[in-house]
């Protein structure tokens, strides 16, 4: 053989290589967000076990980190490569509906199978009357306080409303050491909803009537409290390069002796700062007792283009036992979607998130509006300015809610 | 007959490579730019130059394109500054050279992703260790918010930014330096040129070439360079430290406006393109002479 | 004499000293951060109480690093020696050959680098799916090929115009054709340029992000890049000691590479030789 001819047979081979990776047809693919190192070693032990009961059908699991799942949806989406399943936040669920790009799941969906869920965690993913994601993780939002610092200050209790809870920060600020009441986070997802805790207390809503809710007199009276906690150096210094991870971390080493949050910071407590002496309480009242917290979930959605569309679905039903909830719940440190999964006494008996857990039927949820990311980004915008005082409260908010307006129209 | 076709045909692999990656992606944006698209790159409607239209109206666009200028002049400008004499001293012979030359090509041993997840970790306000290292050496008394506004986030980004683009550049350097042979300084010595005239009159003319696609290709580079500022504040606080690409990331993948970005990315082409073919024409100019 | 290279020494290290110190600070910083215990990584101290080798260890076994790093070592290799195959033919033809569309050909080069990857991904990923090709290593052999040739056919062009034509003549004259004399002449003169153009793309496919990303699927493909930074992005909360772990695991072949191949960067014997 010449080497010519040698190169031209490397050259097929190669070619051969190239297409012979085309996905087996009994091949479900799932495309998987990473919220923790256990995410994807759980999902490849939950897939060995789906399996060996279901021989005929293949698991392939596809972990993206999280920062980049839009980034992946959107490219695989375009060219038509997607997945069968994959994770989405569920706030971006309606641009997926409307565009027409997931399936309706009622079908599938018996009584018994929903009669598993949690009502509040199943609902978000239900537009237009039909259920089009099954909650895959769900959180709520409470505030943890380091109940050492409230000691030093003379403090007993965690405060009831925004106005106690200022009065708290001042006699923090008073033990002199750089310590800060009110962990604010200013910086990268959830800035807005950060926002949001105290617009809910003083009675404001993110969207009412189709309008955007951010010119009303609850939110400029937030912005106000807020800028006055960050002006009385009241929080940890410069906000705005605070992420929330940046702020728990904050917490976990008792620089800021309060951070409003999710109930997997419990879990992150127990294994980096062990000591730290903290509770749960809820997110304090506005001055008419109004409330809120945020509830989130993500939803596992199935793509209407899937060609395995029932083996897809025996997978949804093999995960969403009450046996593989209670798994993945436990290591990712999420609230239980499952009614059979909350009896169990790892979540029954928690302390921590029993708080949780009690804050739910206060709960706000991302309104069902399209471009959710466009009206999250205009607001995180608007309230940065103001923390860093580059626009005053009352005409920074109102040029937000008029572009919001415009996004929501 | 031979002599016409054999240039073609040594070029011929690489033009090939080459287009693959440039041309059909380039035809894809094209298209999506000037259609209504939907946040999963499916084409709707012809609209013509609308995309354009938004964002010469959009004041955010506006500011990143001239942000993207001064980041670009700042971190180019400042590389070559610094590489030049470290490529000198490099190319000399003296005691612990290879180490020294390991040292300074380390911050290309780590991505540029990682490099600035570093950064971001070590520019924390409280437990940040850089502002660790400064307060224990006295410099500072109190802790700086480095990524909390732009007036410090930004020169910050640049310094990292010329920090890894440094390597490259001696490197490319180096190769350049490396072209010049020893005996043309004995000469030059002989004839009594001191060292600056050296460096004047053969160094800097035989380095010619080389500093320029350094400073085209780190042009590019960094004109396009996303993990920087992506990483350490995403163009935030409240928009003030975006540039060209992370405005077009935010748009097309994260708000789904991917018409928008691809417009944005067309200009940037263009202006990358007017660019180049201005400072190419000029230095082939130069080099002739 | 070796008093006065002694001194030169001096002086030269004391004037690359603070470029050193900034080059080596975040360095430092990822060093020490991932020798930190758990509950001692978000203090900003320099000196650990404890020194956490597992880290290392831990980092090792839950991250699956290893098959990602032998998937990297894969992937650069390959595009480094496929550019500079097709790199050298083409900057030799532009170095020593007149034909009509030769700056043109240069300035296109040039154009292939001016959209960043980011934008490019869309396209490629349309094409590449279009083919069939996902998830294949293979393929982004390709495409790191495509995006470094620009680099390295300008600095081996830049680098071959420097080397004397007589040198060449005088090999034909001893009756040598064109392939021998590239080969045992032109070429071994050629070795600094050929190692920058060959640390720069293996550099640069080895810490390639946002293609990979898109182009695999299974985890047993993944790159080192999209392990480490999986390990940082988005995750509730990041182990700090072991990403930095990871980082530094992930720049340890870089860093042998270019020890060893910084040598190569001075002309060798060589070109003495020949004279």
């Amino acid at each position: 053989m010449t080497f010519r001819q040698k190169l031209g047979l490397l050259a097929g081979a190669s070619i051969v290589a190239f297409s012979s990776s085309a996905f087996a047809d009994s091949t479900v693919r799932v495309t998987i967000a990473e919220y923790s190192k256990g995410t994807g070693p759980y999902f490849q032990e939950a897939a060995k076990a789906f399996e060996a009961a279901n021989p005929d059908v293949k698991i392939q699991i596809e972990v993206v980190p999280w920062d980049s799942l839009q980034q992946k949806l959107t490219t695989d989406i375009s060219a038509g490569a997607n997945a069968d399943l994959s994770i989405i936040g569920t706030r971006w669920l309606l641009d997926y509906v409307s565009e027409g790009i997931v399936a309706p799941l009622d079908e599938h969906i018996k009584p018994e199978f929903k009669a598993r869920f949690i009502d509040t965690f199943l609902t978000p993913s239900v537009m237009n009357g039909k259920v089009y994601g099954l909650p895959i993780a769900a959180s709520a939002r409470a505030m943890y306080y380091n109940k050492d610092i409230f000691a030093k200050a003379g403090i007993s209790a965690p405060p009831a409303t925004w106005a106690d809870f200022k009065t708290d920060a001042e006699k923090i600020k008073k033990l002199g050491s750089e310590t800060y009441g009110f962990g604010l986070q200013g910086k990268e997802i959830e800035t807005d909803v950060y926002f949001y805790y105290g617009m809910w207390s003083n009675g404001g809503e993110i969207v009412k009537d189709g309008k955007s809710g951010l010119d009303s007199k609850a939110a400029i009276e937030t912005a106000k409290l807020y800028k006055s906690f960050i002006d009385g150096g009241l929080t940890q210094p410069g906000v705005t390069s605070y992420s929330r991870e940046d702020v728990q971390n904050l917490f976990k080493q008792g620089k800021v002796a309060t951070v409003i949050t999710a109930p997997f910071l419990s879990g992150q407590i127990k294994t980096e700062a062990p000591k730290l002496n903290y509770g749960v309480a809820p997110i304090p009242a506005g001055p008419n007792g109004d409330k809120g917290t945020y509830g989130v979930t993500d939803s596992i959605v199935l793509f209407e283009n899937s060609k395995n569309k029932e083996a897809a679905w025996k997978f949804l039903d093999f995960i969403f036992t009450a046996e593989q909830r209670t798994k993945f719940d436990k290591i990712e440190g999420f609230l239980p979607v499952n009614a059979e999964e909350a009896k169990d006494p790892y979540f029954a008996d928690n302390a921590d998130l029993k708080v949780f857990t009690s804050l739910l039927p206060n709960a706000r949820f991302a309104p069902v509006i399209p471009g959710w990311e466009d009206i999250a980004k205009t607001t995180s915008n608007a309230v940065q300015k103001i923390y860093l005082g580059q626009g005053e409260a009352e005409a920074t908010l109102k040029e937000a809610a008029a572009k919001i307006n415009a996004t929501l129209k | 007959m031979q002599r016409a076709t054999a240039p073609y045909f040594l070029i011929l692999p690489s033009f090939l490579l080459a287009a693959a990656i440039i041309l059909w992606p380039l035809k894809e944006i094209v298209s999506l730019s000037l259609h209504d698209v939907n946040r999963f790159g499916i084409l709707r409607d012809f609209v013509g130059l609308e995309h354009f239209r938004v964002l010469f109206a959009d004041p955010d666009f506006i500011a990143a394109t001239w942000r993207t200028l001064i980041w670009t002049a700042c971190v180019v400008l400042g590389t070559l500054i610094v590489s030049v004499p470290i490529a000198l001293i490099l190319n000399e012979d003296f005691y612990g050279r290879g180490i020294a030359r390991i040292l300074i090509m380390l911050p290309w041993a780590i991505s540029l992703t990682m490099t600035a997840v570093v950064w971001r970790w070590a520019l924390n306000g409280e437990s940040g260790m850089l502002n660790s290292a400064l307060r224990d050496l006295g410099v500072i008394g109190s802790n700086i918010q480095w990524l909390a506004e732009a007036s410090t986030a930004f020169p910050m980004q640049i310094l990292i930014g010329i920090l890894v683009s440094v390597p490259f550049t001696v490197t490319i350097f180096l190769g350049g330096l490396s072209s010049v042979p020893e005996d043309l300084y004995e000469a030059a010595a002989t004839e009594g040129a001191g060292r600056w005239d050296q460096f004047r009159l053969i160094t800097l003319p035989l380095l010619r070439p080389f500093i320029n696609i350094a400073f085209v290709l780190n042009t590019i580079y960094v004109f396009n360079s996303f993990p920087i500022i992506w990483v350490t504040t995403q163009g935030g606080p409240a928009n003030s430290t975006h540039i060209l690409v992370t405005y077009l990331y935010e748009l097309g993948f994260r708000l789904g406006r991917l018409g928008d970005a691809a417009a944005i990315s067309l200009i940037m082409f263009a202006i990358l393109l007017v660019f180049t073919l201005i400072y190419v024409r000029l230095a082939m100019r130069e080099e002739k002479a | 004499m070796m008093n006065r290279k002694l001194k030169r020494s001096l002086l030269f290290w004391l004037c690359l000293s603070p470029i050193i110190v900034v080059i080596l600070f975040p360095y430092a910083v990822m060093t020490i951060t991932s020798l930190k215990s758990a509950t001692e990584v978000l203090n900003p101290t320099w000196w650990p109480e404890e020194l956490h080798w597992q880290n290392f260890s831990e980092m090792w076994q839950t991250s699956g690093v290893g098959s990602a790093l032998a998937n990297s070592l894969y992937v650069s290799t390959l595009s480094t020696a496929l550019t500079i195959i097709v790199s050298i033919p083409a900057a030799y033809a532009l170095s020593r050959y007149e034909f009509a569309g030769r700056n043109a050909y240069r300035q296109f080069l040039l154009v292939s680098q001016m959209l960043s990857p980011i934008v490019l991904v869309i396209g490629l990923f349309r094409l590449v799916a279009n083919a069939g090709m996902i998830d294949n290593l293979n393929v982004l052999v390709i495409i790191y090929t495509g995006f470094n040739i620009a680099f390295c056919v300008w600095m081996l062009q830049s680098y071959f115009s420097t080397i004397p034509r007589d040198l060449e003549e005088a090999a034909w004259m001893e009756g040598a054709n064109r392939w021998r004399t590239l080969r045992s002449v032109f070429l071994p003169l050629a070795v600094p340029a050929m190692v920058v153009t060959a640390i720069f793309t293996f550099i640069n496919a080895w810490n390639e992000f946002v293609i990979a990303l898109t182009m695999l699927r299974k985890e047993e493909n993944y790159t080192l890049p999209i392990r480490v930074l999986s390990l940082v992005a988005g995750r509730y909360t990041v182990d700090w000691h072991y990403v930095m772990a990871a980082a530094f695991v992930a720049s340890v072949p870089v860093a042998i590479l270019f020890a060893w191949l910084q040598r190569y960067l001075v002309r060798g014997l060589s070109i003495g030789a020949v004279k």
